[in-house]
């Protein structure tokens, strides 16, 4: 078995460039699509995030390799085995995004990706430093209990990263239909990234929207409405270390101040929960943007 | 050993792209003024910020980089701008204000939040009176 490259390793000269291909574009004609301090913390992040993955990324790989060893059946190393194992690993990030955006101990980590108000490519490098703490390789080890091979799982998913950087942006807007209707594109993933109330909680596909499709999670671009970036309660800060941790921050003042019958509920349920129903939820403000649509549908 | 330099060489590499990146954004001018155009601006953002918030007094700093907004429940909500984007917070107890002529300084109490100074004109005193009678800190948006 060949010892395979990271391959993002060998993309990033190309994030680079294309971010500076994007900032000549932003600088021609919309200034206010950047913003070099944002920038410098999303990149920051994308650094920092480089730099947990060297520190826990041997371990997760030693526990897939135990689970390979476990594993059901041996999945051979050739050309539909790569396919499958792509759309295996895809539909797997469809359901840890999801849990990621519907359950706070994932959303902690993940809202880092999230927690930007500009939406082009320097927030695709917006990644979390605290994936490993949130326990987010879990949906990774289905594959190698089945009996894919650890090396081809992570070779995949690197490739679904590379594949998710690009759609991080407004300079493009739409692409031929048959193409929206089957795979991620910026369009689709604005919508993902967007505060809107009729865009909360939809759009969480990797590379394949079909999942969106399949699951009922999919919710189209509307043109006639700006889309809003970041998270429904925006940072208010450029603060690095704040960004990175602020929602386990949050979890562990929620945990400390709960009812003992409500701390577990602090954990899991989805953010914005809490036991007096003091703050919102996605699903809250959707339902009131709804209802104000049906007493105004001018607005 | 090897790998270990060699993941010290791109933690370098990375660091110097990434901070000329940044250099750059600045120096193309990239991010913009943002500026409050008037009060149905002020009213379109807050319903932004918190979905379903209703301004029915609205007070404009005078530069257009902030406002305070106040809604038919008695809600207060501090507006500002915060880089090329926009942040609000519903006010409460833990708000910290400072009137100095036409001018007020607003804390939220979220350290990271920042203060922010806004020129109200003569509504500043106004304003400021209304700060001291806000529901309990934690009510909402913990």
């Amino acid at each position: 078995m060949p010892k395979l490259p990271n391959p993002v390793d060998f993309a990033v000269p190309f994030f680079i460039l294309l971010i500076l291909i994007e900032m000549v574009w932003a600088r021609r004609n919309a200034p206010e699509k950047y913003e070099p301090r944002d920038t410098l913390v999303s990149l920051a992040f994308g650094l920092g995030s480089t730099v947990a993955g060297l520190l826990f990324g041997g371990a997760i790989y030693g526990l897939m390799l135990w689970l390979w060893e476990h594993r059901i059946t041996t999945v051979p190393w050739t050309w539909w085995a790569w396919i499958l194992c792509f759309v295996l690993d895809d539909l797997l990030y469809y359901l840890f995004h999801r849990s990621a955006h519907r359950v706070r101990w994932f959303w902690a980590s993940h809202v880092n990706h999230h927690s930007s108000q500009h939406y082009n490519l320097s927030t695709a490098l917006r990644q979390t430093w605290t994936g490993w703490l949130a326990m987010s390789f879990l949906f990774k080890l289905p594959l190698a209990a089945i009996g894919f091979h650890p090396a081809m799982i992570l070779f995949c998913g690197g490739v679904n990263l590379i594949y998710q950087f690009w759609i991080h942006t407004e300079a493009i807007r739409r692409f031929p239909r048959w193409f929206e209707a089957v795979m991620n594109t910026p369009s689709h993933h604005r919508v993902h990234h967007a505060t809107n109330p009729r865009y909360l909680d939809s759009n969480y596909a990797g590379v394949f929207i079909v999942w969106d499709r399949m699951f009922g999670t999919f919710v189209p671009e509307v043109d006639e409405e700006p889309i809003r970036y970041g998270i429904v309660r925006q940072l208010g800060t450029f603060n690095l270390l704040y960004a990175v941790f602020h929602e386990w921050i949050g979890i562990a003042k929620d945990v400390w101040n709960a009812p003992w019958q409500h701390k577990l509920s602090y954990l899991w349920r989805q953010p914005g929960w809490t036991h007096d129903g003091s703050r919102d939820t996605s699903d809250t403000i959707r339902a009131r943007w709804q209802a104000r649509q049906m007493a105004d549908p001018a607005e | 050993m090897e790998g270990a330099w060699i993941d010290l060489a791109k933690f370098g590499a990375s660091l110097i792209a990434i901070l000329t990146l940044a250099l750059l954004a600045r120096w193309m001018g990239l991010g913009g003024d943002l500026r409050i155009r008037n009060a149905d601006h002020a009213r379109i953002l807050a319903n932004e910020a918190i979905e379903g918030f209703e301004p029915v007094d609205i007070a404009l700093d005078k530069a257009g980089i902030g406002a305070l907004l106040r809604d038919a429940q008695g809600q207060q909500m501090l507006l500002r701008r915060h880089g090329a984007a926009w942040v609000a917070r519903l006010l409460d107890g833990a708000t910290e204000a400072r009137l100095d002529r036409d001018f007020l300084t607003i804390g939220t109490g979220e350290k990271t939040f920042g203060t922010v100074t806004l020129h109200l004109g003569e509504n500043a005193g106004v304003w400021a009176a209304g700060l001291r009678r806000l529901p309990p800190a934690g009510a909402r948006h913990a």
